[in-house]
């Protein structure tokens, strides 16, 4: 379903020319659930963004489900990122001045969802991630792990084919963060493609498939098996 | 999606209650300013009588000697002889006309109930009443008996009736203008002209006349004229039939036309009249040198909308634009804390447009709330020019269309304040909640 060739990006800023992304190389298939890892500022928030149709790449060509992305323009990329990417942020990044059950509905209300419908979907969605009781509830009345279960349920509640999740975890205390995981699992079970990067090589090991970015490129992926297995030191500590 | 974002507009001014008090405070001053300035300015240039004004018309004659100068932009004055007002009035022509001069008397009963009190007082044609559509309560009109025979009748307004009479019907009975007994025959509704178009001669914006006599007492009275007396040339004046004879202008005159044929035939009417005062010998000029102007033409002619008054208008208008200025100032602040926000947003699949227009729906709120208390502030405002200048009256008021206007030019404000601050926000990178965190 996703399908990246070549794919480039490049920062230019004042002083610099930053290559956050070169000749990144891979192919997604419908279900799957994949581990991002890799060392910090090697381009895996790059990938995501871009994969997410959040940023633009500079060269190389990215399909999603058969769609040339770089040929859309801004409003058909909302359109599509609305229809069919659902986002989950280290940040959780919900909107402080709405409560649990608005918060979920932003999506839809962007998709032109009538009213009687999105409440359905938002209970739904908030049932799932068992916050189905504290929808008048502000985000800030809420513990970090409950929050990112609003977020997820968010991310859910357009019922996007693909979860994009930086860092789900990265704000969470190991508890927690295994809440999310085995959420998420669940979430993939039901067949929803996902791709989450993540810091902790536990929660990585439990996904079903594994790559790490180095310096703007998938790294060898049977080196990487090794640092998994303990046989290798893990590039980052290089 | 229009419903959302007013709940999401609401939400952000309770968010920033006093940005929000600020920027309502500065649109209000803003409006309330301009709205005071623009309606006077609105009711000064206002048609005063759409149905008629382009059939009610103004002549003027040139009757002097070639090569003696007005100091009109047209070299015409703006009023007529005797001898011209009463020929107009008496040629054969099948038209609504009147001449009119002002004067004043000292008006009472004639007992000791009301203390006699000077009044302007207008001798018209008693087609007046008809060509500038006044209404009466009492009675009607004189006449056209009377108008031939110079009949000691009158009408009067229903503001000195009241005084008067207690606002009884006084149609038949006496009064006295100086020493001469009146009777009435009408008492007419209040004059709702804002402007005095008939005769602008001092002031457009003074009040009407109280009273009216028929205009062929100005012989046998020998009527003062209280407006404004010219000449172009020496001319001996003893007697009061000397004036009569005079090149003095001092008479206004107004002739109804219906038609485009009708104004034609006025026109050549006057032609011929003028070529044969000239031979007459009154004048020596080669040219005939007339116009016709209708009541919208007579008012811009006049200046009744001064220079002054469009400075005004244009000054309040960039305070206007100041305030719009500071609004866009404090927008700029507020809009773009809520960058991380509309950064989630975007990533949730809100489109640019979609951005835009919330904020846009903000800003006209915004503006609607200002515009509304501009309207009190330009209340008060308008209170405060009446209460300074009772000549403006009639003019410092707000009529519907500027009721109207207020809300509107406060929202198009607004939202000329806001469309940089929207502009800028809905540009978002939507990449930035993930680059932040
Ligand atoms: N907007 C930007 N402008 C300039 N350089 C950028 C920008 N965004 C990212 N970069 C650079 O691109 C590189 C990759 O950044 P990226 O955020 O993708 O790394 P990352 O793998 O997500 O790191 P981390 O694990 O710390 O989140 C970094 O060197 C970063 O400094
Ligand atoms: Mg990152």
């Amino acid at each position: 379903m996703l399908t990246m060739q070549n794919v480039s990006k490049v920062y230019t800023t004042e002083k610099v020319q930053t290559h956050a992304l070169r000749d990144f190389n891979l192919e997604v298939n419908e279900g799957e659930f994949i581990a991002v890892t890799g060392p910090s500022g090697s381009g895996k928030t790059t990938f995501l963004n871009i994969a997410g149709m959040l940023e633009t790449y500079s060269s190389g060509q990215y399909l999603l489900d058969g769609i040339d992305i770089g040929r859309l323009s801004d409003n058909q990329r909302a359109d599509l990122r609305n229809q069919k990417i659902g986002f989950i942020f280290q940040g959780f990044n919900l909107i402080p001045d709405l409560n649990i059950f608005e918060n979920v509905e932003v999506p839809l209300r962007y998709r032109g969802i009538k009213s009687a419908e999105r409440k359905a979907r938002v209970m739904e969605c908030l049932e799932q991630v068992g916050l189905g009781s504290r929808l008048k509830h502000l985000p800030q009345q809420l513990s970090g792990g409950q929050q990112q279960r609003v977020a997820i349920a968010r991310a859910l509640a357009g019922r996007p084919r693909f979860l994009l999740a930086d860092e789900p975890t990265g704000n969470l205390d190991s508890l927690m963060a295994r809440q999310v995981m085995e959420l998420l699992e669940k979430i993939n079970q039901e067949g929803a493609t996902i791709i989450m990067v993540t810091h902790d090589p536990e929660l990585a090991r439990r996904a079903p498939r594994n790559i790490q970015v180095v310096d703007g490129q998938i790294a060898d992926f049977s080196l990487y098996q090794k640092q998994l297995a303990g046989t290798e030191p893990a590039v980052a500590e290089v | 999606m229009l419903a959302h974002y007013l709940d999401l507009s609401v939400r952000s001014f309770k968010r920033t209650p006093m940005t929000t008090l600020l920027m309502i405070i500065a649109i209000a001053l803003g409006i309330g300013v301009t709205m005071t300035s623009l309606s006077v300015y609105h009711m000064m240039s206002m048609d005063p009588m759409p149905h008629k004004s382009s059939k009610l018309f103004h002549p003027q004659l040139n009757t002097r000697d070639q090569g003696v100068n007005w100091w009109t932009q047209d070299d015409l004055p703006h009023q007529l002889t005797y001898i011209d007002a009463k020929n107009l009035y008496q040629a054969d022509i099948p038209a609504l006309k009147t001449p009119s001069v002002k004067t004043g008397y000292s008006v009472h009963l004639n007992d000791d109930q009301i203390k006699p009190f000077m009044e302007t007082v207008r001798l018209i044609d008693n087609d007046f009443f008809t060509m500038f559509d006044m209404r009466f309560i009492y009675g009607g009109p004189w006449s056209d008996e009377s108008d031939n025979s110079g009949e000691l009748v009158t009408v009067i307004s229903a503001e000195l009736n009241d005084i008067l009479f207690g606002g009884e019907n006084s149609v038949g009975k006496q009064v006295f203008f100086d020493k001469v007994a009146f009777r009435i025959v009408g008492v007419f509704d209040d004059f709702d002209y804002h402007v005095k178009f008939y005769d602008l001669t001092n002031g457009a914006f003074n009040q009407n006349e109280q009273v009216f006599i028929p205009f062929s007492l100005i012989e046998p009275l020998e009527v003062n004229n209280w407006g404004n007396t010219n000449g172009w040339k020496y001319e001996d004046i003893r007697s009061f039939q000397d004036k009569l004879n005079s090149e003095l202008v001092w008479l206004q005159f107004w002739v109804q036309l219906d038609s485009p044929e009708e104004v034609t035939s006025y026109k050549n009417f006057l032609t011929n009249y003028l070529t044969e005062q000239a031979t007459l010998g009154r004048f020596e000029r080669q040219d005939v040198h007339f116009d016709l102007k209708n009541v919208m033409q007579w008012l811009d002619y006049n200046n009744v909308v001064t220079e002054d008054n469009r400075v005004v208008v244009g000054l309040s208008f960039l305070f206007l634009a100041v305030c719009v200025a500071n609004i866009v100032g404090l927008l700029l602040g507020k809009f773009l804390k809520r960058v991380p926000e509309v950064g989630v947003r975007r990533a949730l699949g809100a489109s640019k447009r979609q951005v835009f227009m919330q904020h846009l729906v903000e800003v006209s709120l915004l503006g609607l709330i200002g515009g509304t208390l501009g309207i009190a502030i330009a209340q008060l405002g308008l209170w405060g020019v009446r209460s300074t200048y009772s000549y403006y009256d009639a003019l410092a008021t707000m009529d519907l269309s500027m009721f109207l206007a207020a809300p509107l030019i406060a929202i198009l404000a607004c939202i000329i304040a806001g469309l940089y601050p929207a502009w800028l926000v809905c540009n978002t990178n939507p990449a930035y909640c993930l680059k932040t965190q």
